[in-house]
């Protein structure tokens, strides 16, 4: 959807003399000893899917809002190119717009959502939302039913009338959101939008783009200094310091894998059990530990070497069956419907009465959350329901102490 | 020798006698080339618009009578402020009835209120423009300086060349002298928005036009409505001096008091002024508070 390649910007009175030191791979602080300009980003290259949330993330002065403001061109890049996927124009080069492209870009095709809000105090909750609207040149009563809409969506519906300023932060910044999706733009710009919010409510806002995002599915590009944050809402991870990139992959690719120190000196202090998943913990099939027990109209049985008493059923095609204990079928229910479903929950005495499954992508927490209820092995299985692997508490404990090994 | 120690000795006694410039009679020429040449423009395309709307307000003024007028006094202070601003209007109001001034009062505030008619109607699009021009505001700079502070008994001859005696040439005096602030101010306001706002603007495709007029206007407008608040102060201060060249009202009870000695005459004038002053500053800056800017300032 978009794609950045080597998005450059230096600060200064002659920027285009620091261009050829950069090809020469000085740092940051040679260009400025050297010519007097400041590197702000330095050949920045990513390329972000269609309804993926893209996180970049690093510290304060690191280039990660001069980064996105080349994006929408509030700051022009001084080298470099970014393409973006027009819905009906194919694909546009963004840095080669005039000023009436660049307008019509940001007006239908990228909105964004600030730090400090940046809601006009002026104008109403309602009219706030409206505004890129407005400026789409929609007419009165069309944009605000449209803002009415989205407005809803964030849970402020009946905060239209209302001023930003007898506002909450946490509500401020779902307004700023509101304004951000109000206008149908394929992409959302995001710049450190829940970083002045108390922690709590940041949780709450972060959960809440989720559930939105799994709504609208737009791309949005979010920027954080958090890598808690990063981790929670991004598809994928693009770690800055001083100006470049260091790092991009999937959280768990980061957390598992970190390609540099300072990456590393990040990862070590981040939430592992919201970050690891099933797929990388569990103890695949064709390991050694498995043993086979046969074979019964069509259903094959294996069980762990240290757990002879629980055996899983499996058809020829790969999928759970049955699960027995002391030869028994116990009931096997989906892991993600228990922990939602507090009555599900049987007495501890009875903990070994239920087996769970869980998808590849289930994180570490939520099967932790689920030995409440369970203390059988948790069956992972793919999108097909094949059987991929099981969890017990060796496998558990792995991860939670920060296994690092390879991603399958 | 001798003659070299004279002359120092003269270049160090009066170094000016060497130059004489003829600044007082170049000045005298312009002024004259000014007036030669603009007294007929002046008074066919300046006068008539001043003293039409000068007239008008003085009508629509005089058609109140003072007893609705103090009424509107109250709930006007009382809107734009706070009841107790509505009270005192009505008792400063009633002073100045009381005193035998109301005629006068009446003329000054019409005075006040035309002028500062003109000072919004120009000076609000050359702020504008100052705050959208570096250049053009480094022009304006020097200019409103003179405009300030140029004593205005200076630029009182030439209003009265261009524009004869009345109440034309203190108008234009008044508004010459008046404008400052709003240029100044609206100028001000407007490069002081926060960049935050106008860059959320920006990011939603808005046009510079756009900007100006859905952001940096309103968010402006506490500021702007602080330099009418001073154009407002600074126009019922020339109306004494205009009184000296005809224009009438309490100005010239003031000044018609001085030159008769008759200290009671000045005083009843000059407190009027002091009195309307009062009551027109509480309520604009009544009005400067409510101004949509100025929602959640410093939140």
């Amino acid at each position: 959807m978009i794609r950045a390649e080597n998005v450059t910007k230096i600060f200064g009175s002659d920027p285009e003399s620091a261009i050829p030191l950069l090809e020469e791979n000085k740092t940051k602080d040679e260009i400025r000893e050297l010519t007097g300009q400041t590197v702000g980003v330095n050949k920045a290259s990513f390329d972000i899917q269609q309804g993926e949330v893209f996180a970049i993330m690093g510290l304060s002065g690191c280039g990660k809002s001069t980064l996105i403001r080349c994006i929408n061109r509030i700051i022009d890049p001084t080298a470099g190119h970014i393409f973006f996927k027009h819905p009906e124009r194919g694909e546009l080069d963004i840095t080669q717009l005039d000023e009436e492209g660049l307008r019509t870009l940001r007006k239908e095709n990228m909105s964004m959502v600030f730090q400090h809000f940046a809601l006009l105090p002026h104008r109403t909750v309602l009219s706030n939302v409206g505004y890129g609207l407005e400026i789409q040149g929609r007419r009165r009563q069309q944009r605000q039913e449209a803002a009415q809409r989205v407005l809803d969506m964030v849970g402020l519906g009946p905060w239209g009338r209302s001023y930003p300023s007898e506002l909450s932060g946490g509500m401020q910044q779902r307004v700023g959101l509101a304004r951000g999706l109000a206008t149908d733009a394929e992409v959302l710009l995001m710049d450190e939008p829940f970083s002045a919010l108390d922690p709590l409510i940041k949780v709450d806002m972060q959960q809440e783009l989720k559930r939105i995002q799994r709504e609208l599915h737009r791309t949005i590009l979010f920027i954080t200094h958090d890598l808690d944050e990063a981790m929670r809402i991004g598809d994928h991870i693009a770690i800055m310091e001083d100006g470049q990139i260091v790092q991009i992959g999937s959280p768990e690719q980061i957390l598992v894998n970190p390609r540099t120190e300072y990456v590393a000196k990040f990862v070590e202090h981040a939430d592992p059990t919201s970050v690891i998943t099933a797929s990388t913990i569990a103890l695949p099939l064709n390991s050694d530990q498995f043993v086979s027990t046969g074979e019964r109209d069509g259903i094959s049985y294996l069980h762990r070497k240290d757990l002879p008493h629980v055996r899983f059923g499996m058809d020829r095609e790969g999928r759970l069956h049955d699960v027995q204990v002391d030869e028994q079928d116990v009931p096997v229910r989906r892991l993600e419907e228990v922990l939602e479903d507090d009555d599900a929950r049987p007495a501890s005495s009875e903990r070994t009465g239920v087996a769970l499954t869980c998808g590849e992508d289930a994180v570490l927490r939520q099967i932790l959350r689920s030995r409440l209820v369970s203390t059988l092995p948790v069956v992972v299985t793919n999108g097909d329901g094949r059987v991929r692997g099981l969890i017990d508490d060796p496998e558990l404990i792995n991860g939670i102490l920060e296994k690092r090994g390879e991603i399958p | 020798m001798g003659e070299l120690f004279e002359f120092l000795h003269a270049l160090m006694n009066d170094p000016f006698g060497f130059v004489d410039l003829p600044i007082r009679q170049a000045i005298t020429d312009i002024v004259n080339w000014i007036v030669a040449t603009f007294r007929d423009f002046s008074r066919t395309y300046i006068s008539p618009p001043v003293r039409g709307v000068m007239s008008g307000v003085q009508g629509a003024l005089n058609s109140v009578p003072p007893g609705i007028f103090l009424l509107v006094t109250f709930i006007l202070g009382w809107w734009a402020a706070s009841w107790r601003v509505g009270v005192f209007g009505v008792i400063a109001f009633a002073l100045i009835g009381f005193m035998g001034v109301w005629d006068q009062m009446i003329i000054t505030l019409s005075l006040v209120v035309t002028a500062v008619f003109f000072c919004v109607l120009l000076g609000l699009p050359l702020g504008i423009l100052s705050s959208r021009s570096d250049r053009f505001y480094a022009f304006m700079r020097p200019v409103l300086d003179i405009m300030q502070t140029t004593p205005p008994f200076v630029y009182l001859v030439p209003a009265v060349m261009l524009f004869s005696i009345g109440n034309v040439p203190g108008l234009i005096a008044t508004i010459v002298f008046a404008m400052p602030p709003v240029i100044r101010l609206t100028n001000l306001g407007i490069r002081h928005v926060n960049a935050e706002f106008i860059e959320a603007a920006l990011a939603f495709g808005s046009t510079k036009r756009q900007i100006l007029w859905k952001v940096q206007f309103p968010l402006a407008m506490p500021t702007i409505m602080a330099g009418l608040n001073q154009t407002i102060m600074l126009a019922l201060s020339m109306v004494v001096i205009a009184a000296i060249i005809g224009a009438g009202g309490l100005g010239l009870e003031v000044y018609a008091g001085l030159e008769r000695l008759n200290i009671g005459q000045a005083f009843v004038g000059g407190i009027g002024i002091v009195l309307l002053a009062m009551v027109l500053d509480r309520i604009t800056q009544g009005l400067g508070e409510k101004a949509p800017g100025v929602r959640d300032r410093g939140e």
